[in-house]
């Protein structure tokens, strides 16, 4: 496809909000006061799994503190995440708990006129509990006579019975899995088990809510959704919406943390309800820690091929570690193998997918959403199915990925949609050139101390969930576009921002479509009554389907303005282009064949004022019906020191395949963002639990290992690429890039820790514990 | 706990106020309004909170809010302006070392007392400065080559 030319799109620019963050001007939710505001704060639990028998709230009354219990909420049964359609959504949580199932789980909650007081307060209240058996092993949770977490949850709107501790199951077969498994030549297969790892997202959840006059709400949270907080809160309170005001307010990181309403919203939304003053409540570091955390798992993998490479079909069983609440895993099960096919063309699979409660933190979506733990398996197993082969892994992918015409699952088994733009061989060699693909050593061969390899991951996020048709998850944007009196454009839009520069990216998308400078487009303070729904900053859909929406809204400006300017200029709206007018810096319409028949936009804007005419503005809303892979593959070079056991990064080269890159600084920010998460996932990550369902070290943030400087490469030592390709469905040729660049990692460091010691992991995180385990073994076993 | 009166130069600005001996620097702060100096963790870990302490750079949840009695405070609010920022944070902006925005504050304060004492640092000097704040976003590249940008600037200026 011939690719326009872009003014605006895919300059590099300083982003709008930018020196207000590197000012500390930008205001975050934890930063707003409110006049007569109280400070909330929740009573935990410190037990992981228990029932409470009373709760006696008078000592934090008497220190005039307005106390939160188990009789002040509504006993409504909700999901924190409202993206999958009601009809098979899980529903067991209520605002405070009805039972124990993690540790830290709020019990009570109090506001008082201090931080400290109510600190204090919530520390008096007293909480008699019932000690239950702590589960936090799948395996040990659905034995049979195992202590039930659950006795009932809500499907849709029925009361299911939990038995055996299982939230769900999922299963899909396609093919003939049987007849392909029997006409394989090669059958290679594997137990992969991955971790939960905390988000670490840097601004802890938080909330800020004032009650209204009129019985509404005002709330300023941290959220990846305005609307589904607003439509969460208006079921669990019985609140019409249009009464309840949700703010977009920056967010410090969110990595999938805030794709739910989490606990402090609503919490904090009942105390101001009950003080009938605005509430602040923001969660600790350990609170939030305990909080949420990725979805950890089994994986077992079987793949069949052809002695050629050709794969023939696969089987997969999951089973899924989902902590004390299903906020998705329904959903999760689904996309876990949509990942899986999506990767690779296997017309003939079978699966099997579980989704086990347990004593922890809720799992929930962390940049992948399932997708890093699928790809490594998979990523992991092809190599080994390479090297059985006898083939180059790189060749190997080339032969089976899913691309150009090939169906892609972009959200589970209902979200189908054809690939349409691929630039897979293009980053696969590019990427092998830089690191020196051909010059990697071969596993096992080397001797000495620094034992060095070099691995492959090759992945993809889908850029939203869209298809033709409407599936189990909701996926749909909006945008109002409005030209000012002055030649000025607002853009009012629902869609979040999570640091990513994915406002900065709807900046330039329509201001490439109105042919306005970008200083000249503004993204207008938003809530939910000035927007229309956008469902969720996920699934990397922020440029594509967010954008798709801008700029969908924006074209009908466009049209507008030359139907407007048509009736000013006396010529046919049909004679009339656009183009940016760098003298003026102004957008003008202009007939191309009568050089003076030519209005700029602000005079049409500004003489439709002035004739009391109208405003020129579209507000629409957007339903992606594809959802391109984002593609992304990482070759990384490690050291492996075999005394220590520790691993060293000595040069990753990442590409990425979104289409247009419309921030170019901010995308290799994107891609160093995943880098770095996905070594941490791949290397030293984790959270981990005692007898007790404690997290480990009461949950610091040291303890969940979060990457600092030091344990990330140096500059000469990450290169970063983009594919050059052009999505004909995407907003200007644009595709996402955020969760893909995760996605892929861990499997890459697996395979390089191989290719420099030959010893495969199947296990994350590769510890240097684990590796010098490992190794210790092999001396053993080896008579040399 | 009788509040003690406790006399915090921010930013060139003097506030007295009266604050219980277990109050830490970073709340105090926030409770002022200085709400650039952002609470990470409150253990030390994260380095969001950093504030230049007499020059030094410092984990204000660390300190207590009577041990900076008297002393001069700079959060990075007071570096720079929206009309006239700081190099340092001129160079954050331009090269992407900003995505979120929440540990952008401590980073710079880091940088800042690094640059004083150190104004022409190598990446491993960067590196170690640094050490200290935590990024989840994009990670620590172009960071690095923010302050080496604006420590290229500030030499010139300096220069003449």
């Amino acid at each position: 496809m011939d690719k326009p030319k872009l003014n605006i799109v895919g300059q590099e620019t300083r982003r709008k909000d930018g020196v207000a963050r590197v000012t500390g001007q930008e205001k975050y939710t934890p930063d707003i006061s409110l006049p007569r505001m109280l400070h909330g704060r929740i009573l935990s639990s410190p037990y992981a799994h228990a029932r409470i028998r009373s709760i006696d709230a008078r000592p934090a009354e008497e220190m005039g503190a307005v106390v939160l219990t188990w009789d002040d909420i509504p006993h409504v049964r909700y999901n924190e995440r409202i993206i999958t359609v009601p009809s098979v959504l899980h529903k067991d949580h209520y605002v405070l708990a009805d039972k124990v199932r993690r540790m830290g789980e709020a019990v009570a909650a109090v506001a008082a006129e201090t931080e400290a007081l109510a600190e204090k307060a919530a520390r008096a209240i007293r909480v008699e509990y019932e000690v239950l058996p702590v589960l936090l092993d799948p395996s040990e949770a659905i034995k049979d006579g195992a202590e039930p977490i659950y006795d009932t949850a809500m499907w849709g709107t029925n009361e299911i019975p939990i038995s055996g501790n299982i939230a769900c199951t999922r299963n899909v077969e396609e093919g003939d899995v049987d007849q392909a498994f029997a006409q394989a030549d090669v059958i290679v297969e594997g137990r992969f088990n991955t971790q939960k790892i905390y988000h670490a997202q840097m601004e802890t959840k938080s909330c800020v809510c004032r009650p209204e006059p009129d019985g509404g709400l005002t709330v300023w949270p941290t959220t990846q959704s305005i609307h589904n907080v607003r439509i969460l809160l208006g079921q669990i309170f019985d609140i019409p919406l249009s009464k309840i005001h949700v703010k977009k307010v920056p967010v410090g990181g969110t990595f999938g943390s805030s794709i739910q309403m989490n606990p402090p919203i609503p919490i904090c939304a009942a105390l101001a309800l009950k003080a009938r003053r605005p509430v602040r409540l923001t969660l600790t570091r350990e609170e939030d820690v305990h909080d949420h955390t990725r979805y950890a798992g089994e994986i077992h993998l079987k793949l069949a091929a052809r002695r050629d490479g050709t794969l023939l079909g696969a089987e997969m069983e999951l089973v899924g570690d989902i902590g004390a609440h299903n906020i998705q895993a329904y959903s999760y099960l689904g996309v876990s193998i949509g990942w899986l096919v999506s990767l690779y063309r296997l017309p003939n699979v079978r699966y099997h997918g579980t989704a086990v409660y347990t004593n922890k933190a809720i799992s929930c979506a962390m940049q992948g959403f399932g997708n890093p733990q699928v790809t490594f398996a998979a990523e992991s197993l092809i190599d080994e199915l390479a090297e059985k082969l006898g083939m180059d892994p790189l060749e190997l992918r080339l032969k089976n990925y899913v691309g150009l015409g090939d169906t892609f699952w972009g959200q589970g088994p209902t979200v189908r949609s054809v690939v349409l733009s691929d630039g897979v061989p293009q980053l696969l060699h590019r990427g092998a050139e830089i690191i020196g693909w051909e010059h990697r050593p071969k596993p096992g061969s080397q001797t000495g101390r620094y034992r060095r390899g070099i691995g492959l991951g090759r992945g993809f996020h889908t850029s939203s969930a869209g298809a033709p048709q409407p599936g189990d998850v909701i996926d749909f944007s909006g945008a109002m576009v409005k030209v000012n009196t002055d030649g000025s454009v607002d853009v009012v839009t629902a869609l979040m921002d999570h640091g990513g520069g994915t406002l900065e990216a709807i900046a330039k998308l329509v201001a490439e479509e109105l042919c306005v400078p970008l200083e000249l487009v503004n993204l207008a303070p938003a809530e939910t009554g000035s927007t229309m729904y956008d469902c969720v900053t996920h699934a990397t859909r922020g440029v594509y389907a967010g954008g798709g929406a801008a700029v969908k809204a924006a074209r009908q400006v466009r049209q507008e303005l030359k139907e407007t300017a048509a009736r000013f200029l006396n010529v046919m709206p049909e004679a009339l282009d656009l183009r940016l007018d760098k003298q003026s810096g102004q957008g003008v319409v202009y007939v191309p064949s009568i050089p003076d028949r030519r209005m700029t936009i602000q005079e049409i804007a500004t003489r439709c004022w002035t004739e009391s005419w109208k405003t020129i503005a579209a507000a629409v809303s957007f339903r992606p019906t594809n959802c391109p892979p984002a593609y992304v593959n990482v070759f990384v070079e490690i050291e492996v020191d075999t005394w220590t056991g520790a691993v060293r990064t000595v040069m990753a080269a990442m590409g990425s395949d979104c289409g247009t890159v419309v921030n170019p600084v901010m995308a290799a920010g994107q891609l160093e963002g995943g880098l770095n998460k996905g070594a941490g996932y791949a290397l030293f990550e984790t959270n981990e639990w005692n007898a007790d369902g404690q997290v480990a070290g009461g949950g610091y943030w040291i303890d969940a290992k979060t990457a600092a400087i030091g344990e990330t490469p140096r500059l000469a030592d990450f290169i970063t690429h983009f594919a050059d390709t052009w999505e004909p469905t995407g907003p200007h040729g644009a595709k996402g890039i955020g969760e893909a660049a995760t996605n892929p990692v861990a499997a890459a460091y697996a395979n390089a820790i191989y290719n420099a010691i030959g010893v495969r992991f199947y296990e994350l995180p590769i510890t240097p514990e684990k590796i010098l385990r490992a190794l210790a073994a092999e001396n053993a076993s080896d008579p040399h | 706990m009788t509040p003690q009166i406790v006399t915090l130069t921010v930013n060139s600005r003097t506030h007295q106020v009266a604050l219980g001996a277990h109050i830490t620097l970073l709340r105090a702060l926030r409770d002022l309004g200085y709400t650039d100096v952002k609470n990470g963790c409150e253990k030390g870990d994260c380095g969001a909170c950093a504030v230049l302490l007499d020059g030094k750079a410092v984990n204000s949840c660390l300190v207590l809010a009577w041990q900076a009695d008297g002393a001069q405070i700079n959060t990075n609010a007071g570096l720079g302006t929206q009309e006239n920022p700081h190099p340092l944070q001129v160079a954050f902006a331009d090269h992407g070392a900003v995505q979120c925005g929440y540990c952008t504050s401590g980073a710079i304060i880091a940088a800042h007392a690094l640059l004083e004492a150190n104004p022409a640092p190598t990446e491993t000097e960067i590196r170690q400065a640094l050490s200290g704040n935590l990024c989840r976003c994009t990670g620590y590249g172009q960071i690095t080559e923010a302050v080496q940008a604006a420590a290229a600037v500030m030499q010139k200026v300096k220069g003449g």
